[in-house]
C-alpha cells in the first residue's frame, strides 16, 4: 500500500511543534469539511487531513508513525509495517471503523483488533444518505418508490461496496429539502452494533408546467393583450384535471387568481393554486391586425410610464 | 416494501452520533436542535431533516473544534444558506418561465 507522508498532508515540517500541526490541522479542515464543502473531492481531502491530524496529534502514535516513516518511508508505493508490528496507542473506537485509510488501519487498527473490539462492543452501521428526486405528482397521495445506491462495507480493513435496493414509502406532502429516514437500512452493523439508517433527501423535479411555493403551486397562463382587456374564460391544467378560470376584464400582466385547494398536500393542510397571467404579444401582425393596432393607439391615451414623471 | 418515518426520538438521536442526553439538552437550549413533540427531555421527538442538522452540528463541534455557540451560528448560517438557495432555484424556474417567449 501507499505510505501516507502525514507531515506533506498538512503542510508542516516533519519537527513542527503540535501547536503549529494543530494550526495547519485546523486551516485546513475548515477548508474542505464536508459540511462546509460539498462535493466529493472535499469529503476526501477532508479525510486525509483528520486522519494525519488523528496520528500527530497524540505523542505515542506520532513516535510510532515517525519511527515507521524512517523505516519504509522512501518506499512510498509499496510500503509495509514491519513484520509483527504491533500498535501501542491505544485504539480509538470512536474511529475504528471505515473513516480511516488502509495505511492507517494496518499501522494503528488492525483486522484483528478492529474485529475483536466490534465482537465486544459492536459498531453502529453508518448512515447514508442520498437524494430522491420526486415528482410533483408523487407527493398528492403516500407513494412507493424503489431506491438503489451502493455503501461501502468494512471487512477486516478491507472496504468493498454493498448494493441495496428496496422500495420505500414516500409519505404524501412532502416537500423539496426535506430528509425521510428510513430505519435501519443504511450499514450493516458490526458485531452487536445495530444497522445505521438510510436517509432521503427530497429534491422535487422541475414540473414542465407548475413552480411549487411552500405548499402552493403556479401555473403560468399565456393570454392575449385583448383576452386581458375583453376578459375571457381558459382552460387551466392541475395535478387532478383541467378546470375553467375566469380571467376578468382589464386583468394585468403577472396578476395571480387563486384556485383555492388545488395546490400540493401539506402537513397543516391542501394548499392553492395560482394562476399567473402573462400577456403575450402575437409575433407577427398581417396588415389589418397592424391598422387596429394603429387605431387602439391613436384612440388611446393611456401612458404606461406615466409614474416615471420627469425622471425619463 | 421498507415503511419510512419522518421521526426521530432522542434516544435514537443520542445513539446514532454517541451524543450523550446532557449534550444533546445543550444543542436544544442553543436551537441547534428543535424537537417537534414531547414536553420532557426523555420524550422529545426530532424530524429527519432537524436530526440531519442535529448530526452536521456535532461533527462541526468535534471535527473543527469549535464551541457550542459558534456551531449554532455556524449551522444557523448554513440553514439559512440552504433555504435560500432552493428559493433562488424556485424563483429562477419561475422568472425563466415569465421571461420565455412563448
Amino acid at each position: 500500500m501507499e505510505f501516507k507522508d502525514y507531515y506533506e498532508i498538512l503542510g508542516v515540517a516533519p519537527d513542527a511543534e503540535t501547536s503549529d500541526i494543530k494550526a495547519a490541522y485546523r486551516r485546513l479542515a475548515r477548508k474542505y469539511h464536508p459540511d462546509l464543502n460539498p462535493g466529493e473531492e472535499a469529503e476526501a481531502n477532508f479525510k486525509e487531513v483528520a486522519e494525519a491530524w488523528e496520528v500527530l496529534k497524540d505523542d505515542t502514535r506520532r513516535a510510532e508513525y515517525d519511527e515507521l516513516r524512517r523505516y519504509g518511508g522512501q518506499r512510498r508505493q509499496e510500503f509495509e509495517p514491519p513484520p509483527g508490528w504491533q500498535s501501542s496507542a491505544r485504539p480509538d473506537f470512536q474511529h475504528v471503523s471505515g473513516d480511516f485509510s488502509d495505511f492507517f488501519n494496518s499501522i494503528f487498527g488492525g483486522a484483528f483488533r478492529e474485529e475483536e473490539v466490534a465482537r465486544d462492543f459492536g459498531f453502529r452501521g453508518q448512515d447514508v444518505e442520498i437524494e430522491m428526486p420526486v415528482f410533483l405528482e408523487e407527493t398528492i397521495h403516500d407513494s412507493v418508490k424503489p431506491v438503489h445506491f451502493e455503501i461501502p462495507v468494512f471487512e477486516g480493513g478491507q472496504a468493498r461496496p454493498l448494493r441495496k435496493s428496496l422500495r420505500v414509502t414516500v409519505p404524501a406532502g412532502v416537500t423539496d429539502g426535506e430528509r425521510i429516514r428510513v430505519k435501519g437500512q443504511g450499514g450493516p452493523g458490526q458485531g452487536k452494533g445495530p444497522a445505521g439508517d438510510l436517509y432521503l433527501h427530497i429534491r422535487l423535479v422541475p414540473h414542465p408546467l407548475f413552480d411549487v411555493e411552500g405548499h402552493n403551486l403556479l401555473v403560468t397562463v399565456p393570454i392575449a393583450p385583448w383576452e386581458a382587456a375583453l376578459g375571457v374564460k381558459v382552460t387551466v391544467p392541475t395535478l387532478s384535471g383541467k378546470i375553467s378560470l375566469t380571467v376578468a376584464p382589464g386583468s394585468q400582466s403577472g396578476q395571480k387568481l387563486r384556485v383555492k385547494g388545488k395546490g400540493l398536500a401539506g402537513k397543516t393542510g391542501q394548499g392553492d393554486l395560482y394562476a399567473v397571467l402573462k400577456v403575450v404579444m402575437p409575433r407577427t401582425a398581417t396588415p389589418e391586425v397592424r391598422a387596429l393596432w394603429e387605431s387602439l393607439a391613436e384612440k388611446t391615451d393611456f401612458d404606461p410610464r406615466a409614474n416615471w414623471g420627469n425622471r425619463s | 416494501m421498507t415503511a419510512s418515518v419522518t421521526r426521530v426520538t432522542v434516544t435514537e438521536l443520542c445513539e446514532r452520533e454517541g451524543v450523550s442526553h446532557t449534550i444533546l439538552v445543550t444543542l436544544v437550549e442553543h436551537e441547534i436542535a428543535r424537537p417537534i413533540a414531547g414536553t420532557g427531555t426523555d420524550d422529545w421527538v426530532f424530524d429527519a431533516t432537524g436530526a440531519q442538522w442535529v448530526y452536521k452540528a456535532v461533527r462541526l463541534h468535534r471535527d473543527l473544534e469549535l464551541d457550542w455557540v459558534a456551531v449554532s451560528m455556524l449551522v444557523d448560517l448554513l440553514r439559512q444558506r440552504e433555504q435560500l438557495d432552493r428559493e433562488n432555484r424556485l424563483l429562477k424556474q419561475r422568472l425563466a418561465r415569465f421571461l420565455a417567449q412563448d
